[in-house]
């Protein structure tokens, strides 16, 4: 009925082209998908949690699959950013979509470092405050279960960088509202969520954890769907700066609930192991949606869930 | 990618061969690497399941692969009901590869069940090189009806088979076979060493390696995510002072502590295939 779908949105002063984006922690350094993505397609590109320094990881045996999902203990692998900066970050010279930098850390000043460090890089566009990393000793889970601590992290952040920055919940507290608006009070561009939630599986001949000495990880996939949407809605009432939903996506119907339930765009994680090609079908399937429904902008379909009591 | 079935069939107890048409694909696998396909349409199972590469056929403008798998789970239980003429989805090759070097003279297959699978290929590939190199084909299983696949692996080499209730062969496991053989002087003195089988075997095979000096590749199997180095699932530690890199071998998903005293290698990356030395099966099997 009215022409082309036009499926940008923005956050903070980053626009996207569409909206829909890889999850941080599944895509790599990105690179490693050029095979199989046109990169270029993409709302924007997040890569790996980035620490200060190097890390190793957790030991083996770091995941197993549950039903629909994925329970996996990863410890935030990662090159550090030096060599992130060094090694990594040329790649994007050639890349049109921002570049999202995810950012973790075992103490406010490590986080801050990190943060600085990016902060002269031009290529990259915005950062994502990992505060909810649920396999790291110190840090990375805490710090987004603690509200006090989350509003001096974040607006430490907040005062040292002028890119764009989005903030990662936690799915793991009594109450998500009351973060997402000291995310937005702190003035982030942004909050994402949900992060995994923590799970466990065990090997009953042998008692034994079936992720080894980690016991316990980050449960992802399909089978956090249902607790994501329940809680990007939650947040997307409580905060006016942008939603970014995250949690088991891996169609266009999937991400179109997302949009209706509050959020702004969306990423897609553990479905990117399962069809790496995946993210621009579901921009497809969501500008199929807009056209057949006379949606001309994406905004029409955020938080517009109906039927809900009045109160 | 979705490839056609050509066939896929019970060989024994709970095994099947596979066999699919990749003539399409660009780049075919090498021995030791491997596919990672789709086991099902629903989202559970969920992730894919990688097997590697059993044999390559290659006619005329054609090239098939077969797959060989045992039924473990619901993944390979819904691969094992699908018909010839169905299409699969699968991506790949990924992974290294065996190192297979002509000057090879004699080498040496330990497998334990499906293990023998990516070491058929390796037989197959010295074949197809060099009619020069000696193999030997140490394969087995709990009890003999576990025990498959002798027929086939008579064309490649000579088969020393065992079970651990000895109904058929040696009684006993792979590395007490291996130990056996090389005392009785079986097998020749000088030989190179490819394993695949479970870690615990792998481990005392690079026990035996070391006090009896000869080198070897083996095959490990990891939980993978999604088999082209992003999930970082399939970390396996490696020896720093024994990393093995080379032009074939190039290892580019290593991850080193800040201090040089740890590094994980993904096996879907780095591997599937690594030097018997250089894992640090201490950590590996904890």
């Amino acid at each position: 009925m009215s022409g082309v779908p036009d499926l940008s949105v923005a956050i903070g002063t980053m626009k996207l082209k569409a909206p829909v984006m890889p999850a941080s922690g599944t895509f790599g350094y990105g690179q490693e998908y050029s095979e199989f993505v046109n990169l270029n397609r993409l709302g924007a590109i997040i890569v790996k949690t980035i620490t200060l320094r190097p890390k190793v990881g957790s030991p083996p045996h770091r995941s197993t699959e549950v039903s629909s999902g994925l329970l996996a203990n990863i410890g935030l692998q990662n090159v550090g950013v030096k060599r992130f900066i060094e090694e990594k970050l040329p790649y994007f010279e050639g890349i049109d979509a921002p570049l999202i930098v995810s950012i973790g850390g075992e103490s406010v000043e490590e986080f801050a470092e990190v943060a600085k460090l990016l902060n002269y890089q031009k290529r990259v566009d915005a950062l994502e405050i990992n505060i909810s990393c649920p396999n790291v000793q110190k840090g990375g889970m805490q710090f987004g279960a603690d509200l006090e601590v989350t509003r001096d992290l974040v607006s430490r952040i907040r005062d040292l960088t002028e890119k764009v920055v989005i903030v990662k919940l936690t799915p793991m507290v009594t109450d998500i509202r009351p973060f997402a608006e000291i995310c937005q009070e702190c003035g982030a561009d942004g909050v994402s969520l949900i992060n995994a939630l923590v799970g466990m599986a065990i090997d009953i001949k042998t008692r034994r954890s079936k992720l080894g000495r980690n016991v316990t990880g980050g449960l992802v996939g399909p089978a956090i769907k249902p607790h994501a949407l329940y809680l990007v809605w939650q947040a997307g009432k409580a905060v006016d700066i942008p939603v970014i939903g995250i949690g088991g996506i891996t169609s266009a119907e999937d991400a179109i609930e997302f949009f209706i339930a509050g959020a702004s765009a969306v990423q897609i994680g553990t479905w990117n192991f399962i069809q790496p090609g995946g993210l621009e079908r579901i921009i497809d399937g969501i500008r199929a949606y807009m056209e057949e429904n006379g949606i001309t902008k994406v905004s029409e379909l955020i938080g517009t869930l109906t039927g809900e009591p009045k109160i | 990618m979705q490839y056609p079935i050509l066939e896929n069939q019970r060989v024994s107890h709970n095994y099947f061969l596979l066999c699919l048409d990749i003539s399409e694909i660009a780049k075919p696998p090498k021995p030791g690497q491997f596919y990672n396909l789709r086991c099902g349409e629903t989202k559970d199972p969920l992730l894919r399941r990688p097997f590697s590469m059993h044999r390559l056929l290659r006619g005329k403008g054609s090239v098939h692969l077969e797959i060989l798998y045992r039924v473990t789970g619901k993944g390979t239980k819904w691969l094992s009901r699908r018909k010839k003429g169905e299409f699969l989805d699968a991506i790949g090759p990924f992974g290294n590869g065996f190192f297979i070097e002509q000057s090879v003279t004699n080498a040496v297959l330990v497998a334990r069940g499906i293990g023998i699978a990516p070491l058929y290929a390796v037989g197959e590939a010295f074949q197809g090189i060099t009619k020069e190199t000696n193999v030997f084909i140490l394969m087995g299983a709990r009890i003999k009806e576990r025990l498959f696949y002798e027929e086939q692996c008579k064309r490649i080499g000579e088969i020393f088979p065992y079970t651990d209730d000895g109904s058929r062969g040696f009684q006993g496991r792979a590395p007490e076979l291996l130990v056996d053989l090389m005392r009785q002087g079986k097998l020749p003195r000088k030989f190179t060493l490819y394993a695949c089988g479970p870690a615990n075997m792998l481990r005392e095979l690079a026990d035996i390696s070391e006090s009896f000096g000869f080198s070897g590749q083996v095959a490990l199997e990891g939980h993978m995510g999604c088999g082209f180095g992003v999930c970082l699932s399939c970390a396996c530690p490696l020896r720093p002072e024994r990393v093995k890199r080379n032009e074939f071998w190039k290892k580019p998903a290593l991850q080193w502590s800040e201090d040089g005293s740890r590094v994980y290698s993904l096996i879907c990356k780095d591997g599937p295939i690594y030097d018997i030395r250089e894992v640090d099966w201490d950590e590996w099997c904890a």
